[in-house]
């Protein structure tokens, strides 16, 4: 992406229109969503179809010298090193400015300005008597710069977190140039270049294998596949991620060697392209972001409304066009909640926090929420469900099933470990197998441990040495004499050994392999301990439990044994492994062990607990389809009875076709299916079956899928680890990846990150998410509540002039300092109702704020407080000599300067001095009326539905806390001295604190009674009868 | 999710609010039935009568505990203003600036003066303060013995600031370098000013600036005295004519005939130091004659 592209996208994003030139910009974008779509399609490479003799041709190299210096340092110039971009991080002003441009920054901003266009015109109409404009256009700006600050600190922090768990170890690469090997830094590397890999090592490049020796690569960071896959010089696939002559960027080699010839480096390889494929999908807009979007065109439509309708009413009284438009303009600046940002951030950084300590990382602070509205979760499977390890699962002997404990830390049942069948089978699962543990490990438990060898091996080390004990002095008992590793013709493995006991001379052969091959070879079966004869019945018996473990998913393999013919095999005998000069038919078969990388123990639950919150988990995975439907049943993502078309039709013996698709509840859908499908199949595919697995997609495909969940109206969530989900995680409206497995293009595209890499913290995230949710309506409503008592003053002193009840000073203490801390506080309330029950919200319907919850909260309980203020205000003035009536029409001679003898109601006569501290006084007995209203309000918010007293009052410690702070602070602000002259805060008799008290009551008894209709009426918001009961319906339910 | 994403041209966004306001599919205007509308308005129209009420009340029982002779409260007049006519501003500053030769400039302040001392008539305060007052004592009235359940009010003559009353010289020297100032201190009800026993406050000018352009001032009554008979003030419904007690001084400019002068009214309780109460027991005035 050029820098003008990513510039644009930042504009896109935040809504502004620079003054690009419309048609530039139209242009560009199609030509990115061009390169896009070519991105989206297969990538096309053909150097696994042609010969070695034309690849020579084509890269100018030689499969036996490698490329000469001279060209290898040509073509390094011309391609740059061989290395992958870091993704272009967004810059840091630009990561600040973000900061500074949401919704509710952008209206504070548009406040700000219209603040210093009134002190403008104000000072150049020479009236300047204050500067309250100029105060409140710093207070907005200090506003929207702190809590951008505070935000741009949180997300540094997390991104620090993340930043510290690149590894950054250079990687070496052994390169054979003119002749020559070579041990160079991999990033040297160029096309053409002829490499050696070998066990063990990452491969440094894309490579057409030339020659191999059973070397496998783990290619679980690019497709998700967690089996080995050979690879050797044949051509086996026309696609380039199936044929068996590449070798990818990233993946690494398991064992064996093999040399190649670079076809691609650096960010041209295939894993460069996903990585470049996922920064050019667009970042989405979080739901939050949506809704303060929604909530501020609320604010906004309100605003202008009041403001032009108060425009129009100065100028009908008779004021000058030019004071009606600074009413107009204070009006409008009036309506902006200050204090909802510092709210809004601080409730959201509290649960970013929450969410650390379980093991969450959030990346951007919107994303918080969004996790709690999320109603789709793509779930990659290897390493986020599984826990990417080979395990065996069941074993076959006994003509019984027997399955195996696969939890993460041995904590489930074992079978029945008496039968002597068992004994042998675990002795040739033993010894047949050349894994052996890494030195030093005697204290890490063992599924932890680290070990040499084939994850199938590993699994069946892991397994007896669990099982049976310690297998390094069991293999010492039976000296091993003789071993035929595995290989893909032959398919089996074998080994000769000593027996244990010393007087019996024979040598036990054992040998496991591919289930059909190795019974091909045997004759007899052990059943408890007998050897009987291997007949149809028994191979039946066989072929049942084979297909069954199969159908599970699994991989099988099996054993079996055959003790040597002394006479013919005496001690000492020359085993000649490449001659194969002993038996290997007629053997024993002991049994079947089948192996899969289990679902992790906590994730069944977890999908459990999602799908009662109404979350749809679909399993997007590069395995093979049944392993991954296997895997979905296993955890739950297909349910228990839950069938695919496919299973239906066989169960009816009906061909596929005449299966209603309605009828199958889950269904199973791999890439090359995925591939013939247009958009609308898909759509409609995930619209029939609600549980869905898709197999062998590949990252494009991941992207698609996730667009697809989006075009359906779903907020999805994707997770994942690797380089392939990348695009996938991007694209989602969260995307999650994993912190311990995850790779660093996984994390870098992702807005959550889960340190633990389980699955189950995602289920914290949904709950926190939607706790968040409903606490920030709360927060919200009780935030906007007191616009109405800062506003109403205001509106007052225009039409009617009596002295300022309200000033702007103390405006911006309730908004920015002894409010802020109750609505934070009601971020620590707890739900309601059992949250993880309900359906994600739909984004259209439940909106953050509603006009019903602002009219509720501006017209009755903003009204209520209004009230309260002009009584309090109406006392404290007529206590002090001024009667309501004479403050009517009082303004003009109240604010004049030069008027010191202005007579009250009783005759008295005070200066302007004397009435200003007055007129101080009014407002701190305005403010106190506030804030003793505002404690009702935050109680009646604590709940929505259920009664403050079902709630309990003083469970939330916080908001207790914060009230009684509030208090404090709103005492100090009155007694403090020096305070007046400062602040305009008045000292003021206590008995007008307790004025405002009985209309507190009234908020407080009045939403009750809300309440109890909500509860006594629940059901639609507009009911379709007509009558007193849709009546009370439209007043309950304004929440 | 996408569709509420997608960005919606202005026209769109027009005909949305236009279905808004009138919805012709399920008859909703601005969202609801006009029959809802009703409901939802009666209900406002009632909560408003309640709360209104409510108010009303609320503010009539606040009425009803107010004494109407005596404030509740006095917490803002602890200290009397004191103020200078005649009350020429110049911005936020009294500057009292005329031109001896210039009749329209002396006039403004001679009519000022004129204007100012209209109730201190002495016809006028004789037909209605005729209760004749001792000086030199409170003139403290516990009973309304007044007709008309009223208390007296001392009277003040214009005539008792000599030469600075306007009788004589009604341009209140003006036209010369000897201009008069009237000072009055604010009234408050209950407040006695006290100087020790029989004392009364009295007003004491100084030159702040401008010593050389000042020979020399004179107080009317003499020594700028406010007699105590005055006080206590009992409030506008019981002494409905009450006048407050003036003090003339008359001030002989020389030189640049520039000052810059602090008049206050000097008593013990009368407090004058506070800087954000630049009224408080005193006032400051810029003096300039011009000619």
């Amino acid at each position: 992406m050029s820098k003008s592209d990513s510039y644009e996208m930042f504009v896109e994003m935040d809504k502004m229109d620079g003054d690009m030139d419309v048609k530039i910009k139209k242009k560009k974008k199609i030509k990115k969503k061009e390169k896009l779509e070519s991105m989206k399609k297969e990538m096309d490479i053909d150097d696994h179809e042609i010969t070695i003799e034309e690849l020579e041709m084509r890269y100018s190299t030689s499969i036996n010298k490698g490329l000469s210096s001279n060209l290898a340092q040509q073509i390094l110039e011309r391609d740059g090193p061989n290395e992958l971009k870091p993704p272009k991080g967004t810059p840091e002003y630009v990561k600040f400015a973000r900061q500074l441009a949401g919704g509710l920054q952008c209206l504070m901003w548009v406040a700000a300005v219209i603040c210093l266009i009134a002190f403008g015109i104000l000072r150049a109409k020479g009236e300047l008597s204050s500067y309250d404009d100029l105060y409140l256009a710093i207070a907005l700006i200090a506003v929207v710069v702190v809590t951008g600050c505070f935000g741009y600190y949180q997300e540094f922090k997390s991104t620090n977190i993340i930043a510290s768990f690149k590894n950054l170890v250079p990687q070496q690469a052994m390169v054979i140039r003119d002749g020559q090997k070579n041990q160079i830094n991999a990033n040297m590397l160029v096309v053409g270049d002829l490499v050696e890999i070998k066990g063990g090592d990452r491969v440094p490049a894309d490579i057409r294998i030339i020659t191999s020796q059973g070397c496998k690569v783990d290619n679980s960071s690019l497709t998700g596949e967690s089996e080995p896959q050979t690879r050797s010089p044949e051509y086996t696939h026309e696609s380039p991620l199936e044929t068996r002559n590449i070798a990818f960027f990233s993946t690494t080699c398991l064992e064996g060697v093999a040399t190649g010839v670079i076809i691609n480096t650096g960010d041209r390889t295939i894993i460069g392209r996903i990585a470049s494929l996922a920064s050019g999908v667009g970042n989405e807009k979080t739901p939050i972001a949506i809704e303060i979007e929604h909530f501020v065109d609320i604010i906004a439509g309100l605003a202008i409304f009041f403001g032009f309708s108060f425009f129009v009413v100065a100028m009908f009284i008779g004021y000058a066009f030019l004071e009606a438009m600074i009413f107009f303009m204070a009006i409008v600046v009036a309506y902006v909640p200050e204090g909802l940002l510092a709210t809004v951030t601080v409730c959201l950084s509290l649960t970013a926090k929450r969410l650390a300590r379980k093991n969450c990382v959030v990346k951007n602070l919107e994303a918080v929420e969004t996790l709690g509205s999320t109603s789709v979760i793509c779930s990659d499977k290897t390493g986020t469900l599984t826990q990417n390890r080979m395990t065996v699962a069941h074993l076959w002997f006994d003509n019984m099933i027997h399955a195996a404990d696969t939890t993460e830390d041995q904590s489930g049942q074992s079978f029945d470990q008496s039968s002597e069948t068992w004994r042998s089978l675990g002795r040739v699962a033993c010894l047949c197998n050349r894994a052996i543990f890494k030195p030093n490990q005697e204290t890490v438990p063992v599924p932890k441990r680290q070990v040499v060898g084939d994850a199938s091996e590993t699994a069946l080390l892991k397994f007896t040495e669990l099982t049976i004990g310690n297998i390094v002095d069991y293999r010492a008992r039976f000296k091993k004499v003789c071993e035929v590793p595995f290989n893909s013709t032959n398919k089996f493995q074998l080994s000769i050994h000593e027996l244990e006991d010393p007087l019996d001379l024979r040598y036990l052969l054992v040998m496991k392999g591919a289930p059909e091959r190795i019974l091909e070879r045997c004759s007899t079966i052990l059943i408890k301990g007998q050897e009987l004869p291997l007949d149809e019945q028994w191979k039946e018996a066989f072929q049942t439990a084979y297909m069954d473990l199969g159908g599970l998913g699994e991989r099988v393999l099996g054993f079996c044994h055959l003790y040597l013919n002394e006479k013919e095999f005496p001690r000492g005998y020359a085993f000649d492994c490449d001659e194969m000069n002993f038996t290997t038919s007629g053997l024993c078969f002991a049994g079947l062990i089948s192996m899969i990388d289990p679902p992790r123990a906590t994730v069944p639950s977890a999908v459990m607990k999602c799908r009662t919150a109404g979350i749809r988990v679909v399993m997007v995975t590069g395995d093979h389809p049944i392993t991954a439907k296997a895997i979905a049943a296993n955890v739950g993502i297909i349910s228990e009875g839950s069938e695919t078309v496919e299973d239906i039709a066989t169960r009816l013996r009906i061909p596929v076709e005449q299966v209603k698709k309605s009828d199958a509840r889950a269904c199973v859908i791999n890439g090359g299916q995925l591939k013939d499908m247009t958009s609308d199949e898909l759509d409609e595919a995930l619209r029939c079956h609600p549980e869905m697995v898709f197999a062998r997609t590949s990252p494009q495909q991941k992207l698609i899928i996730v667009e697809s969940c989006q075009r359906l109206g779903s907020i999805v969530a994707v997770t994942g680890d690797g380089v392939n989900d990348s695009p996938a995680l991007k694209r989602a409206d969260i995307g999650i990846a994993m912190g311990i497995a995850g790779s660093d293009a996984a994390k870098n595209a992702a807005d959550m990150i889960l340190l633990d890499d389980n699955f189950a913290s995602i289920v914290t995230g949904v709950e926190q998410g939607r706790l968040i949710f409903d606490n920030l309506k709360k927060s919200i409503a009780y935030t906007l509540t007191k616009n109405i008592p800062e506003l109403t003053p205001y509106l007052v002193y225009i039409t009617v002039s009596v002295p300022l009840p309200l000033g702007c000073i103390t405006i911006l203490f309730i908004e920015l300092c002894t409010d802020i801390f109750p609505s934070v506080s009601l971020a620590y309330e707890r739900a309601e109702s059992d949250i993880m029950h309900l359906k994600p919200r739909n984004p259209r319907r439940d909106r953050l704020v509603n006009e019903a919850l602002a009219a509720y909260s501006y017209f009755q309980i903003g009204a209520i407080q209004s009230f309260a203020g002009f009584t309090d205000y109406l006392t404290a003035m007529a206590q002090e000599g001024w009667y309501p009536l004479l403050c009517v029409g009082l303004r003009p001679k109240w604010e004049d300067v030069r008027l010191q003898d202005l007579q009250d109601s009783y005759g008295q006569e005070w200066t302007y001095s004397q009435r200003l501290y007055q007129e101080y006084t009014c407002y701190t007995v305005f403010f106190i009326s506030i804030e003793i209203c505002q404690i009702a309000d935050v109680l009646i918010r604590k709940t929505r539905r259920l009664s403050v007293f079902q709630q309990g009052f003083f469970r939330n410690r916080v908001l207790v806390a914060a009230v009684v702070f509030q208090l404090c602070l709103g005492n100090l602000l009155c007694y403090c001295p020096g305070m007046p002259n400062i602040f305009n805060f008045m000292p003021i008799r206590v008995q007008w604190w307790f004025v405002p008290l009985p209309y507190g009551i009234l908020i407080f008894v009045y939403d009750e009674i809300r309440k109890l209709g909500v509860r006594r009426h629940p059901g639609s918001k507009y009911p379709s009868s007509v009558g007193l009961k849709s009546y009370l319906h439209i007043i309950f339910h304004l929440t | 999710m996408a569709t509420l994403k997608e960005k919606r041209t202005c026209g769109q966004r027009c005909q949305d609010f236009g279905h808004f306001v009138w919805n012709s599919d399920d008859g909703t205007f601005m969202g609801r039935t006009p029959e809802k509308w009703v409901y939802i308005s009666s209900y406002y129209v009632a909560f408003y009568v309640v709360m209104t009420g409510l108010f009303a009340l609320s503010i009539y029982v606040l009425m009803y505990t107010v004494d109407p002779y005596y404030p509740v409260y006095q917490d803002r007049l602890k200290s009397p203003g004191v103020m200078v006519w005649p009350d020429m501003y110049n911005d936020e500053v009294l500057e009292i600036t005329y031109n001896m030769s210039d009749k329209h400039s002396w006039m403004k302040m001679s009519s000022c003066l004129q204007h100012f001392l209209e109730p201190y008539n002495d016809t006028k305060q004789s037909h209605c303060n005729y209760y004749n007052c001792t000086s030199g004592k409170y003139f403290f009235q516990p009973k309304f013995d007044a007709p008309k359940h009223t208390k007296w009010s001392c009277p003040f003559y214009q005539s008792t600031l000599g030469n600075c009353s306007g009788i004589e010289d009604s341009t209140f020297g003006y036209t010369t370098a000897q201009p008069c100032v009237i000072i009055k201190m604010n009234r408050i009800i209950n407040f006695l000013p006290n100087n020790g026993t029989g004392m009364a406050p009295y007003v004491n000018c100084t030159v702040l600036e401008g010593q050389e352009n000042v020979r020399g001032h004179v107080y009317y009554p003499e020594n700028g005295t406010m007699d105590l008979s005055y006080f206590p003030y009992y409030g506008n419904l019981a002494q409905p004519t009450y006048v407050n007690p003036l003090v003339a001084v008359k001030f002989d400019l020389i030189n640049q005939r520039h000052a810059k002068i602090q008049c206050r009214v000097m008593a013990n309780n009368i407090a004058y130091q506070n800087i954000y109460e630049p009224y408080e027991g005193k006032v400051d005035f810029h003096l300039t004659a011009l000619s």
